[in-house]
C-alpha cells in the first residue's frame, strides 16, 4: 500500500496593487519595498485577505483594488464578506513601508504608506495585532490562512513571524 | 485600428529610438571602463501592468546585487543596474585586477568597483539624455544594494505609479564578446521625463 502524497499548498503571488482572499490552507506571498503588505484575518473562521498596497491616497482615482491605502481596506472587507466573513472579529498585520534608497527628499513613500494604512484600519475599527514596518530593507512575506501568521524574511536576517 | 493603441505604439517607438541613441553612448563608456570587455544594447522599451512588472523583468523573489542611480527632479527617473552575485563579483575582480573574493560578504573594495561601474554607466546615460532632450539632468551618488530586486523596483517606480497603472520601463542588456550576460539595467523614467523625451524627438528637424 503506497502512502498518500502530501502536497504543500501552492502560494498565491500577490502583485502590486492586487488583493487575494481565501480560506485555510491557502497561503499568499508578496515581495515588498516601500509598498505595504496588509493581511486581514478572522481567527475563528480561518479566512483572510492579503493586499499589496502601493500608494497612500487615491485622491478619488480608480485603479487596481489594492493600489491605494484609503480604498484597499474597503475592497478587502468586501472580498471577505463574499466568503461569509464579517468585519467584526477581523485582525490586521502590516509589513513593508521601507525606504530602499535615497531618502533625503521631501516624500518618503514608505512612511506615508504606513500612516495611511494605519488610519484606514482605525476608521474600519480593525485591530492591528502585529507589524514589521519601516527600515531600509526589502521583505519577502508569506501569509498563512491556517494560522493567520505572516512570515517575514529580510536579507541577512533570520525570518520572523507576526 | 484603435487610435489609443496606435498612440501608445508611436510613443514606444519614439522612446525606443531615443534610448537606442543613449545606449550607444553608454556602451562606449562601458567598453572603455572594462578595457573593451563589456558592451550594452537596448533590449526593450515596454509598458507593463503594475502587478506584472516584477515577473516581466524576471526579478523573481531572490536576493540580487544592484547599483541604483537616481536622476533627481521632476524630469528624472531611476537607473537600476542588476547583477547576480557571482557575475557581479567576477566583474569586480576583473576591474580590480585581483582574484575573485572568497568570503560570502563583499569587501568594501568590491562594492566600490561595482558602484563605480554604475556611476560610469549612469553618467553616460545622463549625458546622452541631457544632450538628446535638451534638459539638464542631475544624477545622485550611486547606492550599492543587496536585496530583493522587486523591493528596490517598487520605490523606483513610485513617480509613475501615482498617475498610471501601466509602467514604462526600459531594459538594457550586457554582452561579453558574443555572450549575453545575466546583467541588466532597468531605467524607470518619471512621467515628466517621458514627456520631455517625446517632445525632443517631435521637435527634432
Amino acid at each position: 500500500m503506497t502512502s498518500p502524497t502530501i502536497h504543500a499548498p501552492v502560494e498565491t503571488l500577490v502583485g502590486l496593487g492586487q488583493i487575494a482572499a481565501g480560506q485555510a490552507p491557502k497561503r499568499m506571498k508578496a515581495v515588498l519595498g516601500s509598498c505595504i503588505g496588509l493581511a486581514l484575518y478572522h481567527p475563528r473562521l480561518k479566512t483572510g485577505a492579503l493586499a499589496h498596497i502601493v500608494l497612500p491616497d487615491s485622491a478619488g482615482r480608480t485603479g487596481p483594488p489594492g493600489k491605494f491605502a484609503d480604498t484597499a481596506v474597503g475592497h478587502m472587507i468586501e472580498m471577505l464578506r463574499q466568503l461569509d466573513t464579517p468585519v467584526h472579529g477581523l485582525t490586521a498585520r502590516l509589513t513593508g513601508g521601507a525606504n530602499m534608497f535615497g531618502g533625503n527628499g521631501p516624500i518618503r513613500i514608505g512612511e506615508e504608506n504606513i500612516k495611511a494604512v494605519t488610519q484606514s484600519l482605525r476608521r474600519a475599527s480593525i485591530r492591528v495585532v502585529g507589524q514589521d514596518v519601516g527600515g531600509n530593507c526589502g521583505r519577502r512575506i508569506v501569509f498563512d490562512c491556517s494560522s493567520g501568521q505572516i512570515t517575514v524574511e529580510k536579507a541577512g536576517q533570520p525570518s520572523r513571524s507576526l | 485600428m484603435n487610435p489609443i493603441h496606435d498612440d501608445v505604439r508611436k510613443t514606444l517607438d519614439v522612446l525606443h529610438e531615443l534610448f537606442t541613441s543613449a545606449t550607444h553612448d553608454a556602451s562606449a563608456a562601458m567598453c572603455r571602463w572594462t578595457d573593451g570587455l563589456i558592451s550594452v544594447t537596448l533590449d526593450e522599451v515596454r509598458r507593463t501592468p503594475l502587478e506584472e512588472v516584477a515577473q516581466t523583468l524576471e526579478l523573481g523573489d531572490e536576493l540580487l546585487t544592484m547599483v541604483v542611480l537616481t536622476l533627481e527632479g521632476e524630469v528624472g527617473g531611476n537607473l537600476i543596474l542588476v547583477f547576480d552575485d557571482v557575475n557581479g563579483r567576477q566583474l569586480a575582480a576583473k576591474l580590480l585586477r585581483q582574484p575573485i573574493g572568497s568570503t560570502p560578504e563583499w569587501s568594501p573594495l568590491e562594492m566600490s568597483a561595482l558602484t563605480e561601474t554604475g556611476n560610469i554607466l549612469g553618467c553616460a546615460y545622463v549625458n546622452a539624455l541631457t544632450r538628446l532632450i535638451g534638459t539638464e539632468l542631475v544624477p545622485s551618488a550611486p547606492y550599492f544594494i543587496q536585496d530583493f530586486g522587486a523591493s528596490v523596483l517598487q520605490q523606483a517606480m513610485m513617480a509613475q505609479a501615482v498617475s498610471t497603472d501601466e509602467l514604462l520601463l526600459c531594459r538594457i542588456g550586457f554582452h561579453r564578446e558574443d555572450e549575453e550576460l545575466d546583467w541588466h539595467v532597468i531605467f524607470v523614467p518619471t512621467p515628466a521625463m517621458q514627456e520631455a523625451m517625446t517632445r525632443s524627438l517631435h521637435a527634432a528637424p
